[in-house]
């Protein structure tokens, strides 16, 4: 399992760079096992891709419309013309800091999770006990890893109603929406840093008789903290998109006021708001690659023999995160002794025994199985063109500075090179920043109602996410073996293929892979494209009070994540 | 190293401690009555230009707690389902529903008041509309939804009474299953969305509230010449305000008549009454009793939209 941990922690864009990667041990069928391998999945994931399509429609019927490019002109058109009159600011401005708060806390509770879910599904915390037994080690280290699935298969605003049963109109509400099943992620993604860490000083202390919770304190934790820290700045731009969504459950900010506007379609509205989301992902993305570019150059002095010194900017922005913690609690008026009060509890018992036992339906099993293929197709489509369109933009929003700047030379082409970077970057942003129901909808005007708008809109705003991941994983390409034939006297164009190319693509895959799991709860919010599908379901059933119906179609979600997540390492552990 | 996080610890606890003290602009409860005064909370999920009432709301609020002698809380909720799910809880106790959302808060709160109606809320209607490449002819007659039959066909949300609940219903009297369509009817989320959704073609029909076509007509936001209006429906009953049982418990004996009173007694005699009637775009609030709304109940049981 070591082996599945290394791409796995490529997630984390805090993923040494510069490291050149262990070498990867060697399974026992050799390499032409290995290639026979590779070629069956190829084969199968291209079969899956084909088979997706048809099902979306492509090349069997109509799907696309002229009629309607009109009102997808005028959508674009208002954010020329944005609302600006100082009411509408003023409002704007508030529902900035309440999502600010709420993305704030969300992620300082996605972190609080991630750190002890990490310990708990690492190996490292498993495989040190030496009086138990194998058997229940595996049995142990499966049972949380499957548990962390439950949370990451569930959308935040699927979280967000639930609890909003359980704790009425109260600020936890988004706060616990966003921080579980951030947590969950996170915790995925830290305890693979945990088992990427030397563990040496870890078991020296368990030797020594210490405590496994002390021994993972001092022996594991320090050494693997300063990452946790900086994939936690990452998550934080995630959540700001989050809690933008979230406000359609009652927690107000600028997902509340998007969801008005929205329904009645003011886009001159809706351009203030997506402009005020804008500016929050970038001065978020813009802290977080601070700390991580400091990171870094922290790392390549440490590897020089500068030692290890603490970084003023990374201590700054933790108190900077602490002192923001606190305003946003006061800001949203977080009381967290809501958590065990008897009225929360009574409804929480309520809708469960409301939910159990969970029902299949009218739809029958058949049904919901049909349902679940095309969620699953909608997934695959929106991860294909996600992941060819993210990487085509990666290249040109990576940072010519760091990792490539041995390939352009001359002032203009630097200058154009930049433009260049500012541009896709921008574009990037706003991808990610329109939420994937506006994309829908958007869709929907020159789109015949199907899997295949959906499946768009999704990769659309997918596109932002991964091309950010993939153009951050090209910065941290080792730049070493790059000058290396640059100075053979190759083309720049040669250095890309050769160079860029081979070592980018196991992360791209990677990263696409992560993104292809989220995809699959992100099918709950593009109901209005009349693909059916699970998400659709759940959208009636929730409406109608069907929890027990909610449930069943829960599970289902739940375990196609599962099946993707297994897929995925499979898939992971071939390109290696 | 141990000591920067402990700090930090520090640092934060302090922080979420101060946080208790003060008013929360962000809170989404609303600004907290001072301890021990009595406090009623109101919300309004009307989907005919709900950013109007959203963002306005301080005016009712301040005109309700004026009349009643306490202290009124407008809780802003944009979603169906959380504004029923809030009244459940208590966490709203005073809500203006639509026709089906008022059937399930009061299904799922046993002896829940249906207080009072706007007047155009007794005489409320939705249009079926359709693109005109689709060649529906308008018609009066309800049988002739049947020539619907074979396009496609968008509802508004999926809990909207004048968008999905009685549309379905006015489709099945005519003798229209949703299988008549071609394809799955879409769910398109409000009003809005399916009028520019059957302008633009994507659905060859669909059905939504009337008053919120007429408004689009009026306001030239919507090109006739590709979308009309084929069929207006019979009238029913919709939105109304609804009471949770507990209130004169909580409150004091005779606040729910109280409460009444204070919205039949919106005259827009002075310029706060017209600014509010103007936000429910109604010309008074009238009274209303459950009856009213049997037939929503009839039609959401079948659906199956009651649980």
């Amino acid at each position: 399992m070591t082996t599945t941990c290394r791409w796995e922690a490529a997630e984390s864009p805090s993923a040494a760079p510069g490291t050149p990667p262990p070498p990867a041990p060697e399974r026992g069928t050799g390499a032409t096992g290995r290639s026979r391998r590779r070629r069956g999945w190829a084969l199968l994931i291209f079969a899956a891709i084909v088979v997706s399509a048809v099902a979306a429609g492509i090349g069997r019927e109509q799907v696309i419309k002229s009629e309607g490019a009109g009102s997808l002109f005028d959508f674009f058109a208002a954010a020329a013309s944005p609302r600006l009159d100082a009411d509408f600011l003023a409002l704007t401005g508030t529902a900035m800091l309440t999502t600010l708060a709420y993305a704030v806390l969300g992620t300082a509770l996605s972190l609080v999770i991630g750190l002890i879910g990490g310990i708990l599904t690492s190996q490292a915390w498993w495989e040190s006990g030496v009086r138990t037994r194998r058997g229940r080690r595996l049995a142990g280290w499966g049972l949380a890893r499957a548990v962390l699935v439950v949370p990451r298969g569930i959308h935040e605003v699927v979280w967000g109603l639930f609890f909003l049963v359980v704790f009425g109109i109260d600020p936890i509400v988004a706060v616990l929406a966003i921080g579980i099943p951030f947590g969950a992620v996170t915790a995925k993604v830290f305890s693979e840093l945990l088992d990427e860490t030397g563990r040496r000083p870890y078991t020296a202390l368990v030797a020594a008789g210490s405590s496994k919770w002390s021994a993972m304190l001092y022996g594991l934790l320090p050494p693997a903290l300063p990452d946790l820290i900086s994939y936690g700045f990452y998550r934080f731009e995630c959540a700001i998109r989050s809690a933008a969504i979230l406000g359609l459950v009652g927690a107000g900010g600028l997902g509340f006021q998007l969801a008005l506007s929205f329904q009645t379609l003011r886009y001159p509205e809706i351009w203030t708001l997506l402009f005020a989301l804008i500016l929050l992902s970038v001065a978020a993305d813009y802290w977080s690659s601070l700390v991580r570019s400091a990171r870094a150059r922290g790392r390549q002095r440490s590897r020089d023999g500068g030692g290890v010194r603490r970084d003023p900017l990374l201590t700054a922005s933790l108190v900077f995160g602490a002192v923001l913690i606190g305003l946003s609690s006061w800001w949203i008026g977080l009381d967290i002794a809501v958590l065990w009060s008897g009225k929360a509890w009574e409804f929480g018992i309520q809708l469960l025994s409301d939910a159990w036992p969970p029902s299949v339906g009218d739809t029958g099993f058949g049904g919901l199985l049909m349902l679940a293929g095309v969620t699953l197709a909608m997934s695959i489509v929106a991860i294909t063109i996600a992941f060819a369109l993210g990487a085509v933009f990666a290249v040109p929003a990576s940072t010519p500075a760091q990792g490539r700047d041995h390939i352009e030379r001359g002032a203009m082409a630097r200058i154009g090179r930049t433009t260049a970077m500012l541009a896709s970057r921008f574009v990037l942003v706003v991808l990610r920043a329109i939420p994937p129901p506006v994309w829908a909808l958007l869709l929907l005007f020159v789109m015949y109602p199907g899997i295949l708008p959906g499946a768009i809109a999704l990769a659309i705003y997918t596109t932002g996410v991964l091309g950010r991941l993939m153009a951050e994983s090209v910065d941290n390409l080792d730049a070493r073996p790059l000058r290396a034939i640059r100075s053979t006297g190759a083309s720049a164009s040669k250095v890309f293929c050769y160079g860029v190319i081979p070592a980018a693509a196991p992360r791209f895959v990677a990263y696409g892979l992560y993104r292809w799991e989220v995809t699959i709860r992100e099918t709950v919010v593009v109901g209005v494209v009349g693909a059916g599908g699970l998400g659709l379901l759940l959208q009636h059933q929730i409406s109608a009070f069907n929890y027990a119906g909610a449930l069943t179609t829960l599970a289902m979600l739940i375990l196609l994540t599962l099946v993707v997540d297994i897929t995925s390492a499979a898939i992971r552990r071939s390109v290696r | 190293m141990p000591r920067v996080p402990l700090r930090l610890i520090a640092l934060t606890a302090i922080g979420m401690l101060l946080a208790a003290c003060g008013q929360s602009p962000g809170d989404p409860r609303g600004s907290a009555g001072s301890d021990g005064e009595k406090v009623l909370t109101i919300g309004a999920i009307p989907d005919q230009d709900p950013q109007v009432l959203q963002r306005q709301f301080s005016t009712l609020s301040a005109y309700l707690g004026d009349k009643l002698g306490v202290e009124v809380k407008y809780l802003p909720v944009t979603d169906y389902t959380a504004s029923v799910t809030a009244f459940q809880r208590g966490d709203l106790q005073l809500v203006f529903f639509g026709g089906l959302t008022g059937v399930q808060a009061r299904t799922q709160v046993p002896g829940a008041i249906p207080l009072a109606q706007r007047d155009i809320d007794a005489d409320f209607s939705s249009v079926f509309i359709a693109n005109t490449k689709a060649g529906i002819e308008p018609f009066d007659s309800l049988d002739g939804l049947r020539k619907l039959a074979g396009n496609s066909f968008t509802f508004g949300s999926d809990t909207s009474t004048s968008g999905r609940l009685m549309p379905q219903h006015f489709l099945s009297e005519a003798g229209m299953s949703i299988d008549d369509f071609s394809g799955d009817p879409g769910y398109s989320g409000s009003h809005d969305k399916t009028a520019k959704l059957v302008e633009a073609g994507t659905y060859q029909t669909g059905a939504l509230n009337s008053s919120v076509w007429d408004e689009l007509v009026d306001a030239d936001k919507i090109d006739t010449s590709t979308v009309r209006e084929v069929f207006r429906t019979p009238p029913y009953h919709d939105y109304h305000w609804v009471a949770r049982p507990d209130i004169d418990e909580q409150l004091g004996d005779g606040m729910t008549d109280k409460i009444k009173e204070a919205l039949l007694g919106l005259d827009g005699s002075d310029a706060t009454e017209k600014k509010i009637l103007d936000m429910f775009q109604a010309g008074s609030f009238i009274d209303t009793a459950p009856g009213n709304y049997a037939q929503i109940e009839q039609v959401a049981q079948r659906l199956g939209l009651l649980n």
